[in-house]
């Protein structure tokens, strides 16, 4: 069974002051799919987002990673599997230094010293952000932190990568360079993001929501020519 | 004031950081710095309030400890005064009420209340002194870690390594607020206490949604609660540990039990 596979079931989430934030959403990631999710301010990206790690559980329906739904019972596995990039590489570092914020994961997995090292060493060399590994994460560049925190992902060799806004707030070049990098990636992949570019090179599907439901899934050409974005 | 929190955050983030440092002293385990702090501790509280001689010699420690860490005594003073307002404000009562001449220096008269009050004070800066330079030379997750060792409750120690990360938040977002409100605020600096209540609501709900992200960010990574051990922060008891903690040990008992006075 591959662990590369996502899938909603018809998953509604309602928030605790009521708000229905996802309904009735389902789709299927195979193995190395790269897909976008795009929606306006509001349309429950994230929060579908959060549902694919579990970070938040349905209310209603289930999803499912490589065969495995999940429920709290399942969480650790899940975590393995999956490596969910958040908007702000703000919320998502917070160790003193780079090197140990990229260990962070791998030590909570129970790894042993020398596979961590190598995990943060392979997962800093592959973002090229090995010269940052003692500096302070709070004292990067916008760029710097967003490929420090995708190397705090990487490291735990996920199947699955979710990432929130990768391109948000990043200048040109820096944006240009995180395009070349999430090429390299064979994971499966879903992106929730804004930037048409970004999913026009990177995504070959396109998932469209609308309100917490969603209302359009191809591929991208088909999706971007029926003008279901924006 | 945002200067003045920028620099707060760049101290409590550098306490995070200073375990590369080349000194001796910084390559120590956390463990051998703490025993020999909390021996000093002791040592020190234990000096009668009348011995102000006795008391005096302690500033050995400090003074070697930043030499020895390539610390420069000055800032480590000039930050341990923090404590003078609360000590002093303890002290004053031993003025009134301690009024006996204890010893006299030429025709002035020194009483019991102002010696007890002399100690006090100093007590209270080499303590802190104490305490600064064994933070600075071993960073704060290396002092959690070295306390988790020495038998502190995880428990514990990760909420004392929470509180110091909520602290940068707070700051940060303290920070952020303080610009919104000079930017708008064309210079004016008085507002009625209710705007104030406000921002300070607005700051606690600002770091709470901060720390609820960081916190789904730290779940993402597997976080249930313990923070794990790193190889970065992790040391080893060596044999210059033995010799740093028995040493300054030996030489604080002693210094508890010499008197200045005596000898002269």
């Amino acid at each position: 069974m591959s662990h590369h596979y996502l899938r909603f079931e018809q998953v509604g989430y309602r928030y605790p002051d009521g708000h229905e934030a996802l309904h009735d959403v389902s789709f299927e990631l195979t193995h190395g799919e790269k897909a976008a999710l795009v929606g306006a301010n509001g349309a429950g990206k994230t929060t579908l987002l959060l549902h694919a790690d579990g970070l938040l559980l349905p209310t209603t329906g289930q999803v499912v990673v490589g065969g495995i739904p999940i429920t709290r019972r399942t969480l650790p596995t899940i975590r393995r599997t999956v490596g969910y990039l958040f908007q702000q590489p703000d919320d998502q570092l917070f160790m003193p230094t780079v090197e140990e914020d990229v260990a962070f994961g791998p030590a909570n997995m129970g790894l042993d010293d020398a596979e961590i090292e190598r995990r943060v060493a392979e997962a800093l060399a592959s973002v090229g952000a090995t010269e940052l590994r003692h500096r302070a994460p709070g004292r990067l560049s916008g760029g710097e932190k967003k490929r420090v925190a995708i190397a705090t992902v990487l490291a735990m060799e996920p199947s699955i990568l979710v990432m929130d806004e990768p391109t948000a707030s990043l200048d040109p070049p820096a944006r240009r360079q995180l395009f070349e990098l999430i090429r390299t990636f064979r994971h499966t992949m879903l992106i929730a993001t804004h930037d048409v570019e970004l999913i026009r090179e990177l995504c070959t599907r396109t998932l469209v929501l609308h309100r917490g439901t969603l209302v359009a899934d191809g591929p991208t050409q088909e999706v971007l020519a029926a003008g279901e974005i924006g | 004031m945002r200067e003045r929190l920028t620099r707060a955050i760049d101290r409590l983030e550098a306490a995070e950081r200073t375990d590369r440092s080349p000194t001796l002293l910084h390559r120590l385990d956390g463990r051998s710095k703490l025993l020999v702090t909390l021996v000093y501790l002791i040592a020190l509280l234990s000096v009668p309030l009348t011995q102000l001689s006795d008391t005096l010699l302690f500033a050995v420690y400090p003074l070697l400890t930043a030499s020895i860490g390539g610390f420069r005594y000055g800032p480590i003073l000039r930050r341990s005064l923090i404590v003078v307002p609360f000590v002093a404000f303890i002290g004053l009562f031993d003025i009134f009420q301690e009024r006996e001449t204890l010893f006299r220096i030429g025709p002035l008269a020194v009483s019991v209340g102002w010696t007890m009050f002399a100690v006090l004070l100093l007590r209270g800066l080499l303590s802190v002194q104490a305490l600064l330079l064994l933070i600075d030379s071993t960073g704060y997750p290396r002092l959690c870690r070295s306390l988790q060792q020495l038998g502190v409750s995880e428990a514990f120690t990760t909420q004392l390594l929470f509180v110091h990360r909520y602290l940068c938040l707070l700051l940060r977002e303290s920070i952020a607020l303080s610009m919104a409100i000079d930017a708008r605020s064309f210079g004016r600096r008085n507002y009625p206490l209710r705007i104030w209540g406000t921002l300070i609501c607005q700051l606690l709900l600002r770091t709470f949604d901060r720390a609820e992200r960081i916190g789904r960010a730290m779940t993402a990574r597997g976080f249930t609660g313990r923070m794990p051990a790193l190889p970065y922060t992790r040391t080893r008891w060596r044999t210059a540990d033995t010799l740093y903690a028995v040493g300054w040990s030996a030489v604080i008992v002693g210094l508890r039990f010499v008197s200045p006075e005596r000898l002269l």
